[in-house]
């Protein structure tokens, strides 16, 4: 044989020992959160921050023998899209964790789904109680592996109402809530709490914030004279109900819940937003020191996006999971086991589960607006 | 398409419906077992959505309300431990008898008032399943905490996963086409062709129209009762945002796209109508997300105009919809054209 | 208390009468449901606003504003002509469920258009008065209030006067009753039906317009509930019935306000039982208040 007959052989053996070579190992992690709807922009902000977290491993050299991914879906606030959504992601043997999802209505079926595939979850907004306590059931036949990051409203409604009452010395309060799983089960804690502490529920009425219009209900409310309002429900309704609420000469002051945190809310609401209060979980980026960080860091790498209320906790709740395959490696069994015992310090201080997955950091915060801004009291 | 030809078609697609979602089982396209799945629950409520629309000529844009009415009744029960078939039964007859209750009146409307009472009535069943705390839990849903929806247990056997639920819809669907052509080829299918075509002649000539119309009612309640019951099973989560006005448009649109009267057009739009957007959804990616909806916007527009008789008439429908002949057309210009029936 | 609820059931049900308009004068002459009016009066909204906010920078608010209504009102005329002519004009002699469905995926089109490419997002929709409050008999309402049943008054008034009085009216009429004899005595049926399109357009527009000012907040969906509510308002009234719609229309708002405000808890039940009402009536008087019993054709 030629020489070159031997050297076209041996590059061709050397290509298809090149092609035969173990593909380099990509590892997912599933952010699931409503990117479209009526709360996008919130998704869209915890999905900025969760690449950002990613980012962050990266350049810190986390990973050494296999690529890690996160693969956005989108549930549209929608709890059979979500259980969709959940389907699919089980389907993938690459994923071993999962970000999401944000509505408790969606998190709940969801994190179903999840259990039986024995995939971790970690759940940077969901509020709603029932979620860590269907795992505490004695027919939850899986790991547990639902974990969140934020504060429950059992403990956040109280909180309203201790500031309500305690604070703002108001007894006679008149609740409103948006209907969602969310909305009703944050004003239902606000409630039990109020009467728990003597006050007087004067109304509790729920309204379709598609139909818009809250005067009838609103001006029912000002004749009963309430010496506060409060909102439990996204900010969608909320700066209507706060605008529709000074225009109707409403004059006592309104307590919102911390889904209302958002730019939006004071865009809808304009200048009738000014005093209200908001009732927040757990410290906000711009508050916490180790959260100014990145703030800045956020700003300077998403520069036009405004710095959304959850995009800290998908960037901690995505940091958490990095961390652990990093230590662990990318294994769905080894991050569900080592999860429980984590400690975790980033830009929401130190994180740390409970045995029902949910957060030891229960600090609620309140807002008051000032001149057109969210400004932290106390 | 000779006899057996045409059995041998049928037979081997049978085989391969069953084959391929169990082959798909352990591979990460698993998940299409699930959409397969929930086509086959909006099929059954297409199919008998197409009873009152195909078959009997009346427009129903509230068919949704009995999805839920199943659902909620399959969900209640099954909370209170009642074994899975009771309550598919349970589901079947309370959609069947708050049908044939609201019917009843609603039998004298005419064609468009009819459409706004059952658009109505869709309404008020979503509404009072999200404001009744007391039966439904609200927005939050069923099952509330601390309870939880039993698995579906047939003959002792239990469903737990996608593939088992997908086997009892693919079972259930045949089933309901089995009905619905030996319906449509029988007395009463005759009866509610003639009753589609000319309600005073076909009364005049001895049909009992209320009688037929009644039947129809409750054969498509029943339908839908069905599916909500397997739904409440399957998911084991029931919300009232699952049941909105527009889910009862898309099965409208997916009966009358498919060909309305037609089984198998009925099927074929049903699987467009959930197929497309997921198709488009992969096709275009995530951002491009509400671009399919565009699309389907579009291609309804498009499927109207160009072709109403729907993706896979049924023959007679072909007949009827087809535009007259080009001649004819100038000779009638002059005429005001908006006359139809 | 009574007369507070009246006025705010007013105000939204002129808005409700409004949109009712568009459908039934729709299906006067064409038989037809025209599901895409709940997108024109979306449309309305976001034409207003996108003009007020261009506007607002070389013209004081109050006038910027009315600019913005008057560019929805000959947009949305303009959109429903548009409309017609392509999506329903070609199905003039199909089945009656045709239309209805291109209608749907106009619905459709309409929403995700205005969704991709002007926002997914609630848009504000800023003061452009100052708010003055007013009290009269114990009620108290405010100048947005008056202002929106003004105009809403102005306009129905001036449809009354132009469909009863003028020949063009007449000729509406006339489709309406019936299109092949009217076409006989000369009328031409097509143009008379773009003209009603026209009219329930601009009519559904400026719904949108008062409505986004009035709530302050617009959105690609903010056509469904609004539209939804106002078709049944036209039934009520007996679809195809002018003054009818706008009665209907009147009717629901001021239920919903009534039992909004003096049923407890009726904020959460006054959706079921304005359609509650509307299924009762229907029952009772099959052709809505005041439709005319129209025997089928032997």
């Amino acid at each position: 044989m030629t020489i070159l007959k031997r050297s076209g052989w041996l590059g061709l053996a050397a290509l298809v020992l090149a092609g035969c070579a173990p593909k380099e190992k990509v590892v997912r992690i599933a952010v699931a959160l409503p990117v479209t709807g009526d709360i996008a922009a919130l998704g869209q902000g915890i999905n900025r921050a969760c690449q950002m977290a990613l980012e962050d491993a990266h350049a810190k050299g986390f990973f050494k023998d296999f690529k890690v991914e996160a693969k956005l879906f989108d549930d549209r606030s929608d709890p059979r899209e979500a259980v969709s959504v959940a389907n699919r992601i089980i389907s993938d043997p690459s994923m071993v964790a999962v970000v999401g999802h944000f509505n408790s209505g969606c998190t709940i079926p969801a994190s179903q789904v999840y259990a039986r595939a024995h995939l971790p979850m970690i759940t940077p907004a969901a509020s709603n109680p029932r979620l860590t306590l269907q795992q505490m059931e004695p027919d939850w036949k899986y790991p547990r592996n639902i974990f969140r990051v934020n504060t429950t409203d059992d403990v956040q409604g109280p909180y309203g109402a201790d500031y309500a009452v305690k604070t703002l010395k108001a007894r006679r309060v008149a609740i409103i809530h948006d209907k969602t799983a969310y909305g009703q089960g944050v004003a239902e804690e606000f409630k039990k709490r109020l009467v728990a502490l003597g006050g007087v529920a004067l109304s509790f009425d729920g309204v379709t914030v598609a139909d818009k219009d809250f005067n009838a209900l609103l001006t029912k409310i000002r004749d009963a004279n309430p010496q506060l309002v409060y909102w439990g429900g996204d900010y969608a309704g909320g700066g209507l109900i706060v605008r529709q609420a000074r225009g109707s000469d409403i004059k006592v002051p309104i307590v919102l819940s911390e889904a209302n945190l958002d730019p939006e809310y004071l865009r809808v609401a304009g200048k009738s937003a000014e005093g209200t209060y908001i009732t927040f979980l757990g410290a906000p980026a711009s508050v916490l020191p180790s959260a100014r960080e990145f703030v800045k860091r956020y700003e300077a790498r998403y520069p036009g996006d405004e710095l959304k209320a959850y995009d800290h906790w998908g960037y901690e709740a995505m940091s958490i999971i990095v961390d652990l395959i990093h230590e662990v490696g990318p294994d769905r069994e080894k991050i569900l086991a080592s999860l429980p015992k984590i400690k975790h310090e980033g830009v929401l201080g130190v994180t740390q589960f409970d045995e029902k997955g949910d957060t030891l950091n229960k600090t609620i915060t309140i807002f008051q607006v000032k001149d057109g801004k969210f400004v932290p009291l106390k | 398409m000779t006899k057996p030809a045409k059995w041998g078609l049928w037979g081997s697609g049978l085989v391969l419906l069953i084959l391929i979602p169990y082959l798909l089982q352990s591979t990460p396209a698993s998940f299409c077992i699930r959409i397969a799945g929930i086509a086959g629950l909006y099929m059954l409520l297409a199919l008998g959505l197409n009873v009152v629309i195909g078959f009997v000529g009346l427009l129903d844009l509230g068919f949704m309300a009995f999805y839920a009415i199943g659902s909620y009744t399959a969900a209640i029960l099954s909370i209170q431990k009642v074994p899975f078939v009771w309550c598919v039964l349970a589901s079947m007859l309370a959609s069947c008898l708050i049908r044939i209750l609201i019917g009843f009146p609603a039998l004298r409307l005419r064609g468009d008032y009819l459409a706004v009472v059952t658009l109505g009535f869709g309404e008020v069943v979503r509404l009072v399943a999200t404001n009744w705390d007391a039966l439904t839990n609200g927005p939050k849903g069923l099952p509330r905490v601390g309870q939880s929806i039993r698995p579906a247990s047939l003959f002792g056997f239990e469903l737990t996963s996608n593939l088992h639920y997908y086997y009892l819809i693919l079972a259930c669907v045949l089933a309901a086409v089995w009905v619905c052509e030996r319906l449509n080829h029988s007395r009463v299918g005759r009866a509610w062709v003639a009753i589609r075509e000319d309600e005073v002649a076909a009364e005049l000539m001895g049909v009992e129209v209320t009688r037929q119309k009644v039947v129809a009612f409750g054969l498509s309640a029943a339908f839908a009762g069905l599916a909500g019951a397997i739904f409440a099973h399957w998911e084991g989560f029931v919300t009232p945002e699952s049941f909105t006005f527009w889910e009862s448009v898309l099965l409208v649109c997916a009966v009358v796209l498919g060909g309305m009267g037609s089984i198998p057009g009925v099927i074929l739009g049903t699987l467009c109508i959930v197929l497309v957007p997921e198709i488009l959804r992969s096709v275009l990616g995530s951002y491009f997300a509400n671009a399919r909806y565009l699309l389907f916007g579009l291609s309804l527009i498009l499927m109207a105009i160009y072709r109403p008789q729907g993706l896979w008439p049924s023959k007679r429908r072909t007949h009827e919809l087809k535009p007259t002949e080009a001649g004819e057309d100038h000779a009638r210009e002059t005429l005001y054209d908006a006359e139809r029936k | 208390m009574i007369l507070q609820q009246l006025i705010n059931g007013l105000t939204l049900g002129s808005l409700y009468a409004l949109i009712a308009l568009g459908y039934t004068m729709v299906y006067g002459v064409l038989l037809m449901i025209n599901f895409a009016h709940s997108e024109i009066f979306m449309c309305g909204a976001f034409v207003s606003l996108l003009c007020y906010v261009r506007f607002s920078a070389f013209m004081p608010p109050a006038q910027a504003f009315l600019a913005g209504i008057m560019l929805s009102f000959a947009v949305c005329a303009l959109l429903a002509f548009l409309i017609e002519r392509i999506a329903y004009r070609p199905l003039r002699r199909a089945s009656r469920l045709a239309p209805l469905i291109s209608a749907i995926g106009v619905s459709i089109l309409l929403q995700n258009a205005v969704f991709l490419w002007i926002s997914d997002q609630s848009l504000a929709y800023p003061h452009a008065f100052e708010i003055k409050h007013f009290e009269w008999l114990g009620a108290r309402f405010n100048s947005l209030q008056l202002l929106i049943l003004g105009i809403a008054f102005v306009l129905m008034i001036t449809l009354h006067f132009f469909v009863n009085k003028t020949r063009l009216g007449t000729a509406i009429r006339a489709t309406a009753q019936d299109a092949t004899t009217a076409s006989l005595m000369g009328i031409p049926v097509n143009s008379i039906i773009a003209i009603t399109f026209f009219i329930g357009g601009a009519l559904g527009g400026v719904a949108g317009a008062l409505n986004g000012m009035y709530y302050g907040s617009i959105k690609y969906n903010m056509g469904f509930m609004p539209g939804t509510k106002a078709f049944t308002a036209a039934v009520l009234g007996g679809i195809g019935n002018i003054p009818g719609a706008m009665w209907g229309g009147i009717i629901l708002g001021v239920l919903e306000a009534m039992v909004a405000g003096f049923i407890p808890n009726g904020s959460d039940w006054k959706d079921v039982i304005a359609f509650l009402v509307l299924l009762i009536i229907l029952l009772f008087k099959p052709d809505g208040l005041f439709g005319k019993h129209v025997p089928d054709k032997v």
